[in-house]
């Protein structure tokens, strides 16, 4: 008889990162399928070109680096998803498959893979899109909210990733419920951007889109690249909601307001994360 | 029947009670017990066998008839190998002559528990929390902890438990005494409160099991006294037993039966799980053969819960006075993932249960930055365990947050070689803790 001796928990919950990242995956390709149904056939051409570029590239360095290829846990398909669904349906081929290659090999690889980013890699592949082929990659259309139809599909958007806002809503409580993502990012983000607009006084209808709903439950949550701390994540949550209005207020395209808020974000995670360290409950200030 | 006639008999496969029983001499937190026997001593059940007057000690009894044929290191489930005494059964039940008390006042109480050797379920010998100096208030039975509710809360055992938290009240002079039960466990809250029948012992709910090494976190939820790592519950005014405390306590005093006996729960691949009453010494394969025996190949067997239990290297290990649990998983259930790199995604620190960043730690344990470890609060992890278990990545938090702990005392204690009295030094004369290169600047 042989038996193992190890620390202890014996037992697991069974949440693994395959899970988490194949649920959000099919999310997403809902999302997508649904983009094809409003874009026609060529929404699909961009998603498939950007996840297989992403894969590609992962799996190149991976071989080249000679590290143990991880494509099975999805993170290089999320990035591919993501990034496609932040492009509009109108764009050159080739612009996904760059974007694919500078999201996984030089914000994921170069900064220490799956795990170690600063940035999303998805986002910051599309800021660094937008920076070089603005013209290329923007939208022709910014969705209105007209009515509750809109919520389940939006003709009127101009990005893959505003079609439904239903779906993700579905999806990230999904998330949620199965504990995938923490509850504090979205609910925080949500509130604050909703108490932020009606402040400022802008129409609720501008806000509410379906890049809204991506960053409420994708972007933002993102375990990497968010604050780890209880309370940063907290306050991560409200600095989200502030910057998409101000940034949405002052350029007209809360669309973009989300990715850039993402992205400013993801900047100063780390800042808010070292200024809310918990104290342990069982440790008695002297 | 002698003694004689009995050896002669070939032995049987008894029921509960094994045909040998390894006592350890050690099964409390303190100093080893000394023997008081020697090898071919004549014992019966319940003779004191080890104790030790020089410090904190528990003594512990034989658990059967017999006599002894080693004193001898041997294998223990919480600590490598201790020096045990191994006790070969008679088949007899000669017992010594029982003490117990009717009406028992506080030095009877306080005398009976240390005689009988009790040692609650977080490995403390009981009577010294009843002796403390700290002035006692409060008397708090756990029973969040489900391997001690699976054992020892049979409907027939409660009305000992509440004899056990009346008599730990009166000896140790608190006024009120609580028991603490999950917020799910109506059923036993029920049965608790159709049994009491006194308004000084109240019930609290709460909302998480509370493992014994949460002791001082649960003293915190309950009284709102911070109890940090460094003190126990006593310095909160807070006796925190268990029910097979309680159980031991209400034997010990009203029957005069030292802690010999425990009982056991039996769950995972055994073919017959469920609840036996073991006596102390008996090894844990007699405890899974008179659970049926096991069903598969085990894999691994676990003592008390399989969140922070621990682990055994076989099934010789006897059974302590702490063992609730027995825990078998079959091969295929045995956890062997890798590890994969953290992904921050903080599920791990949501469900710490001290309020501290173990995936962080973990990763500078594994980094080799123990010194970061312990800016981050390392010691106030009390290992139970949950971060491992929900760690997506199956990342080894425990392990590496229990490694950084042993570095850093490696780190911060000077060898004995070395710490030597520094010439000069005006503060003291005793051999220098700090260590020279600490001093050297400011004194030469
Ligand atoms: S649960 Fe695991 S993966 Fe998540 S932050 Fe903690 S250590 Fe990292
Ligand atoms: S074992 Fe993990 S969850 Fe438990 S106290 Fe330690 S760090 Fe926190």
């Amino acid at each position: 008889m042989k038996l193992t001796v190890s620390h202890p928990a014996h037992i697991r919950e069974g949440v693994t990162i395959n899970k988490i990242m194949w649920s959000k995956i099919a999310i997403l390709l809902v999302l997508s399928l649904i983009s094809a149904v409003v874009f026609g056939p060529k929404a699909l051409a961009v998603v498939l070109i950007s996840v297989l570029a992403a894969v590609l590239t992962e799996a190149g360095i991976q071989k080249l680096t000679k590290q143990e290829l991880t494509i099975k846990d999805g993170d290089a398909v999320l990035i591919g998803l993501i990034m496609a669904l932040l492009l509009p349906p109108t764009v050159d081929l080739w612009i996904p498959v760059v974007g694919a290659f500078f999201a996984v090999a030089l914000v994921k690889h170069a900064f220490g893979g799956l795990g170690s980013t600063l940035f999303n890699p998805a986002i910051a592949a599309w800021v660094f899109m937008n920076m070089s082929w603005g013209a290329l990659t923007g939208s022709e259309s910014i969705p209105y909210l007209s009515g509750y139809t809109d919520l389940f599909i939006e003709f009127g958007s101009g990005r893959l990733a505003e079609v439904s806002s239903m779906v993700l809503i579905i999806g990230g409580l999904y998330l949620i419920y199965k504990k995938y993502i923490d509850w504090r990012i979205p609910t925080l983000y949500l509130i604050s951007t909703i108490v932020m607009a009606l402040l400022i006084g802008e129409e609720l209808s501008y806000v509410i889109t379906g890049m809204l709903f991506l960053g409420i439950f994708i972007l933002a949550p993102d375990p990497t690249t968010s604050p780890i701390t209880k309370k940063g994540r907290f306050i991560y949550g409200i600095l989200c909601g502030i910057l998409t209005v101000v940034y949405g207020y002052l350029t007209y395209d809360y669309v973009v307001a989300v990715l850039f808020t993402v992205f400013f974000a993801n900047a100063v995670a780390p800042f808010i994360e070292k200024n809310t360290f918990p104290k342990p409950v069982n440790e008695v200030s002297a | 029947m002698t003694t004689e006639e009995v050896k002669k008999e070939t032995p049987k496969k008894k029921k509960e009670s094994g045909k040998q029983v390894v006592i350890p001499l050690l099964q409390h937190i303190g100093i080893t017990c000394k023997p008081l026997v020697k090898v071919k001593d004549e014992v019966l059940i319940g003779q004191k066998i080890g104790e030790n007057s020089d410090g904190l000690c528990a003594p512990v009894h034989s658990s059967i008839a017999g006599h002894v044929v080693a004193i001898e290191e041997r294998l223990h489930p919480l600590c490598g190998k201790i020096s045990s005494i191994v006790i070969e059964s008679d088949e007899t039940n000669r017992a010594i002559e029982y003490n117990p008390h009717n009406n028992p006042s506080k030095e009877d109480i306080i005398n009976a528990v240390q005689e009988a050797g009790i040692v609650d379920l977080t490995g403390y010998p009981l009577y010294d929390m009843l002796t403390t100096y700290n002035r006692i208030d409060t008397v708090l039975i756990n029973l969040t902890f489900p391997g001690d509710v699976n054992s020892n809360c049979a409907p027939e055992n409660i009305p000992k438990i509440i004899e056990g938290m009346k008599l730990l009240m009166k000896g140790s002079g608190a006024l009120d005494g609580a028991f603490i039960i999950h917020k799910y466990n109506q059923s036993l809250s029920s049965v608790i409160k159709s049994k009491l029948h006194d308004e000084n012992i109240e019930i609290f709910t709460v909302k998480d099991n509370y493992s014994p090494t949460m002791a001082n976190l649960l003293a915190y939820e309950i009284t709102g006294i911070p109890v940090p790592n460094t003190q126990t519950p006593l310095d909160a005014g807070v006796i925190l037993s268990s029910a097979s405390g309680a159980l031991a306590v209400t034997r010990a005093v009203n029957e005069g039966i030292p802690h010999i006996e425990a009982n056991v729960t039996v769950s995972g691949a055994v073919r017959n799980p469920g609840t036996r009453r073991v006596n102390i010494g008996t090894s844990f394969k007699e405890v899974i053969q008179s659970s049926g025996g096991y069903s598969g190949e085990p894999g691994k067997i676990i003592m008390n819960g399989s969140l922070n239990g621990t682990a055994q290297p076989n099934d010789e290990v006897p059974v302590i006075k702490s063992t609730t649990e027995i825990i078998v998983q079959s091969t295929d259930e045995v956890l062997c993932e890798s590890p994969g790199p953290c992904i921050h995604c903080a599920r791990c620190v949501d469900v710490c249960p001290v309020n501290i960043l173990p995936g962080r730690i973990a990763s500078f344990s594994d980094m080799g930055m123990y010194d970061e470890c312990f800016k981050m609060h390392v010691s106030s992890c009390i290992e139970c365990g949950q971060c491992f278990y929900v760690c997506p990545s199956n990342r080894h938090l425990v392990q590496l947050i229990k490694f950084a702990k042993v570095e850093l005392v490696k780190l911060l204690t000077i060898p004995d070689e070395e710490a030597t009295p520094i010439p000069g030094c005006q503060t003291c004369e005793n051999p220098c803790l700090l260590g020279e290169p600490f001093i050297s600047g400011g004194i030469a």
